[in-house]
């Protein structure tokens, strides 16, 4: 049972467990490799103990497992994007694999980003809703607005052929002064693609990283 | 570690650092890529200075220059990727997703509130209810005048805060937290705790009436200098502009580990209000950040300077307090 847990196996109701299964693997990540042949259980690990000799890494063998937590991991960490995670070996049909499963809290923050500019969006057409007069209500009487008289153009800017200031600018009228929700929406989007792309890019890239450790020499 | 005697002080005792405009590396390659990126900053800089300047009046506006902002960004990410100044800086998945989501918090909820309480908000308040006029004469100005000035008066402003952050506790404590990035890339300046940010964008450019033309072009120099104060990417600055313009080279020392070294190189675009006032060292630094390097999480990064002044009051002030902390442990 204690190696169950470390591997992440949920060891509560099978109810339980279907219902995390079938969300967590939005900030774990499961894999395997072929451990090449030849190599023990031992040696592997061993290939694979400098990995977790990182600054703010911590790791332990327990039973037929490794397991590793991070803390303030630099950003020159090749797992940065990782806080903890279990790997173990066992017999497959055709040698012996390596799986593993690593949590990612930087993927699930990204995941939740989406819904937090949603939130930043929502409450901009809040605050717009709060500023915008009753309709009837009864406008404030407006100082007349001052007539600024035109400026000349400096005689520099002249001979250099810099295009003429616009007069006929329209005064900004209270619409235009509203703050937007666009920029909201936009980042919602941006980190939407951006959590699809590291889901992908960093469960390849970290088993670039094993399969290579393992294969090296 | 021996460091470097710097005026009256030792830099680089703590952390390596290289001091000294002769002993930074030059880009290597051939004649190419030497001529692209000696050329390239100046070409830029010049080129979207007179792109303002005589851009018709239907082209120059806010909604282009924010195209050109993301457009200019985006290039400078794909330099970062194609030739890294420092393979440690590369930037990584998880370090883009955080820094764009301070970029994101600028471009929303900060920009929300300083819509509320921010200096222009304020400044403009203040003008209608003493019913003053701004600075009118400043439209009077040479457009190019005006676009330096509304830099030079903004990063003034902004080196004396920024050297305020580095020597009183209290906002030192907001500021920290932009510290404990481990490396430079476009976006790190984004990175830090909000009240800093809000703190940092506080200015006094709204007294004055300027043309909308002019702050585009001081828009460019912002764009065309400020942005590589994070860049990861190596150039060989001509000589005036690492002398009149803050550099990456400058702002990695700023970042070191070593604590001497990242006293100095406060502006944020003209290095010479640091040489004027005796903070510039020019130099640079790979090895960045506090503590040995730690990064602090988001989590931390958003909580940090509130944890740290519950702790310093409660030693301070507690009443099982045994002598209390160096109130300014953060110079």
């Amino acid at each position: 049972m204690t190696t169950a847990i470390l591997r992440g196996e949920d060891t509560r109701t099978s109810k339980n467990r279907m219902n995390l299964r079938s969300i967590d693997w939005i900030w774990n990540v499961r894999g395997s490799i072929s451990v090449p042949p030849g190599q023990s259980r031992d040696a592997a690990f061993e290939k694979l103990a400098p990995l977790f000799g990182q600054t703010g890494t911590r790791y332990a063998m327990a039973g037929d497992a490794l397991t590793f937590s991070k803390k303030d991991q630099p950003a020159q960490d090749k797992m940065s994007v990782f806080d903890s995670g279990t790997l173990w070996i066992e017999a497959g049909a055709t040698g012996l694999v390596l799986r593993y499963r690593l949590v990612s809290r930087a993927l699930l923050f990204c995941f939740m980003l989406p819904l937090l500019f949603l939130g930043f969006a929502g409450l901009t057409l809040a605050v717009n809703y709060v500023q915008t007069p009753a309709a009837g209500a009864a406008k404030k009487p407006e100082k007349p607005e001052k007539k600024k008289p035109d400026v000349a153009m400096n005689p520099i800017d002249k001979a250099l052929g810099a295009p003429v200031p616009d007069k006929k600018k329209k005064p900004k009228s209270e619409e235009d002064k509203k703050p937007t929700p666009t920029a909201a929406y936009v980042f919602a989007g941006i980190f939407a693609l951006l959590y699809v792309i590291g889901r992908i890019l960093e469960a390849r890239l970290v088993n670039g990283l094993f399969r290579r450790t393992l294969m090296a020499a | 570690m021996s460091g470097v005697r710097v005026g009256n002080r030792i830099i680089g005792g703590q952390s390596p650092v290289t001091i000294g405009w002769e002993n930074i590396p030059k880009v290597e390659g051939g004649p190419v890529k030497v001529f692209v990126f000696t050329w390239f900053q100046p070409v830029v800089l010049f080129a979207l200075i007179a792109f303002w300047y005589y851009a018709p009046n239907s082209i120059a506006k806010a909604s282009t220059a924010i195209a050109i902002g993301i457009a200019f960004r985006a290039a400078m990410l794909l330099l970062e990727w194609f030739a890294p100044r420092y393979e440690s800086w590369r930037l990584t998945w998880k370090e883009l997703m955080t820094d764009l989501f301070y970029v994101g918090l600028g471009y929303t909820i900060l920009n929300l509130i300083e819509g509320f309480i921010g200096s222009d908000a304020i400044i403009a308040n203040a003008l209608k209810s003493f019913d003053w006029d701004k600075f009118a004469w400043f439209t009077g100005l040479p457009l190019l005048l005006q676009a330096f000035l509304i830099v030079l008066i903004f990063d003034f402003g902004q080196y004396w805060m920024h050297r305020g952050m580095h020597n009183w506790y209290p906002l030192w404590l907001t500021h920290s937290v932009h510290h404990y990035i481990t490396q430079l890339n476009i976006n790190k300046g984004a990175v830090g705790n909000p009240v800093e940010l809000f703190l940092i964008g506080l200015g006094l450019g709204g007294l004055f009436d300027f043309l909308p033309r002019a702050a585009l072009i001081a828009g460019a120099f912002g764009l065309a200098i400020g942005t590589y104060q994070h860049i990861n990417v190596r150039f060989n600055s001509p000589r005036w502009w690492r002398y009149l313009f803050n550099t990456t080279e400058h702002h990695s020392l700023h970042h070191s580990q070593d604590y001497e070294a990242s006293r100095s190189n406060y502006s944020n675009t003209f290095i010479f209000i640091d040489r004027i006032f005796g903070t510039c060292v020019d130099g640079e630094a790979e090895l960045l950040g506090m503590e040995g390097g730690r990064r602090m999480t988001v989590r931390e990064q958003m909580t940090y300077p509130f944890t740290e002044a519950w702790k310093t009051m409660k030693d301070r002030f507690g009443r099982t307090s045994s002598g209390g902390r160096d109130l300014v442990a953060a110079e």
